[in-house]
């Protein structure tokens, strides 16, 4: 029978992962109100979120500074080595999922109380809020499960958001000629651009997981060189 | 506090505090309802030094111990470390020419107070060494030595149980508790000897390099059991193995090496003493950077 030993230390860094992970439900929870803000035009809403971003921020800081730590004071190696620096990569993109939300939130009061708003438009950028909502709870599972094919399969999802990224963006081309419905539709674009890249950091997360599981990190998408 | 500061200060200490020290006899229940500050101390040192045969092995080392902490004495061979854990318990009393000087309290009393007997002390705080030492005797007359000394003749059998799985052994022995102790594995035989030692119901307890002698999954071992003594115990440990100390250790004072002009003497001095997190992400002194990094030592 082998004994395990060291069994503080594995707790420790089981504890780290949750709390490092745990901050995308957190960042789900910030979608949400996101989106509910956008739709009610809700700057109350939208200021919470903006202050409620502390805590995504204070996550991270505290599961950086305890990873940090363990690094210092329990030598990792191999797997565990891997799963460390990983949550490092993984608590900054949770981070900068957060600030899109905050970078979401802070274009509602731009657009005025009863803003020019093209429905059709709303109802794309709801669709891909929610479309990425999903990507982050993929990303959890994924890495909570070590299951590269369901990180890799985050590529897929993405593309989805990416493509109503791209409906947006025409149909703000043809929104017309009036200069109010014009603003508004170029504030909304940047909104849908921020949500575009919470869904890219899901994917960044679905790279992590493959190479916690495999060693070998490689992109899974490389914009820059796209037919590659 | 401010007593206890004022006495260090003058090297004297009141009358009141003279008298509540002479009051106060070696027994376990008084030392452990001691409580201090924001954190119980165990040990308080303050201005210590030790020589043997008047030449000094460490200087003024002034530095906590805090209860249910792991705390880590680190530094190169030579710095004086096995010397301080040695004062902890006045083992150092038993080797000829060595001398004490500063104040050592323990649970605020003087440990090398004049009614202190310094048996009573190695009773409430206990010592394990670098290489197991059992005696040559059973397993079970090994955890049942000190009880047996200590007059009890009543629940024997429990008391062993209690220590052996207090120092995660007893299922490994529970079985041949009669076999000799010898027949035991390196990392078994330090455990018994922690089992031994915690069967006398100690306070603390003191291990000079516990695991120096044992291979990578017995050091695993001792290293997990300190983690759960800790709950009941303060445990001090002097080890030469950095890692250790980072893994187990709550609390890392650093010592270093230091010479005369002439580079003929040479006696150890605290460097930094700090939560061990912070000494192995970010010392405050420069040596104690260079010593846990590895570039001298």
């Amino acid at each position: 029978m082998v004994e395990q030993t060291r069994v503080h230390y594995q707790e420790e860094l089981e504890q780290l992962e949750a709390s490092a992970l745990g901050g995308l439900d957190l960042v789900s929870a910030a979608l949400g109100r996101t989106l509910e803000a956008v739709e009610q035009q809700d700057v109350e809403l939208a200021q919470q979120v903006i202050a409620d971003d502390d805590r995504i921020d204070g996550r991270y800081l505290e599961v950086h500074q305890s990873l940090i730590a363990l690094l210092a004071t329990q030598s990792p190696v191999a797997t565990d080595l891997r799963l460390i620096s990983s949550l490092l990569h993984v608590l900054k993109n949770i981070e900068r999922m957060g600030d899109q939300c905050v970078n979401v939130c802070k274009l509602i009061p731009l657009t005025g109380n009863e803003p020019p708003a093209d429905e059709e438009m709303v109802r794309l950028i709801l669709t891909m809020g929610r479309q990425t909502k999903t990507l982050i709870s993929q990303a959890k599972r994924a890495f909570e499960e070590r299951n590269v094919a369901m990180a890799q399969d985050l590529v897929r999802q993405d593309d989805v958001v990416d493509n109503l990224n791209r409906e947006c963006f025409a149909l703000a081309l043809a929104i017309g000629d009036d200069a109010d419905k014009r603003e508004w539709a170029m504030t909304m674009l940047l909104g849908a651009r921020a949500i575009e890249r919470i869904g890219d950091n899901a994917v960044d997360i679905g790279e992590q997981v493959a190479f916690v599981v495999t060693g070998l990190f490689r992109e899974f998408e490389d914009a820059s060189h796209p037919n590659e | 506090m401010a007593q206890d500061e004022s006495r260090a200060g003058t090297g004297r200490e009141t009358r009141e505090a003279a008298a509540e020290r002479a009051a106060i006899a070696v027994r376990p229940g008084e030392f452990r309802q001691h409580a201090g500050g924001r954190r119980e101390k165990v040990f308080e040192l303050k201005g210590v030094g030790v020589s043997y045969s008047g030449a000094a092995a460490v200087k003024d080392i002034s530095l906590d111990v805090h209860r249910n902490d792991v705390t880590a004495l680190i530094g190169p061979s030579g710095c004086g470390k096995s010397t301080l854990l040695r004062c902890l318990n006045r083992m150092n009393d038993l080797i000829p020419g060595a001398a004490v000087e500063g104040h050592l309290l323990y649970h605020g009393e003087d440990l090398y107070g004049p009614n202190v007997d310094p048996v009573q002390v190695r009773k409430l705080i206990g010592m394990v060494f670098q290489k197991p030492n059992p005696f040559p005797k059973s397993i079970y007359d090994n955890v049942a030595f000190g009880p047996r000394i200590l007059g009890r003749k009543e629940n024997l059998d429990e008391a062993v149980e209690e220590a052996l799985k207090g120092a995660a052994l007893w299922e490994e022995v529970k079985d041949r508790l009669d076999s000799n102790a010898f027949g035991l594995s390196g990392g078994q035989q330090q455990r018994l000897c922690i089992a031994r030692c915690i069967a006398v119901q100690p306070d603390t307890i003191l291990m000079d390099e516990p695991c120096s002698a044992l291979d990578p999954i017995s050091t695993g071992k001792i290293e997990d059991l300190m983690i759960e003594l800790k709950q009941q115990f303060s445990i001090v440990i002097v080890t030469h193995n950095m890692q250790q100390a980072a893994r187990v250790s709550d609390r890392t004072a650093f010592l270093m090496v230091e010479l005369d002009a002439d580079e003929d003497n040479r006696w150890g001095r605290l460097v930094e003493y700090d939560e061990t997190e912070k000494i192995f992400t970010n010392p405050s002194d420069k040596r104690t950077e260079d010593y846990v990094s590895g570039k001298v030592g």
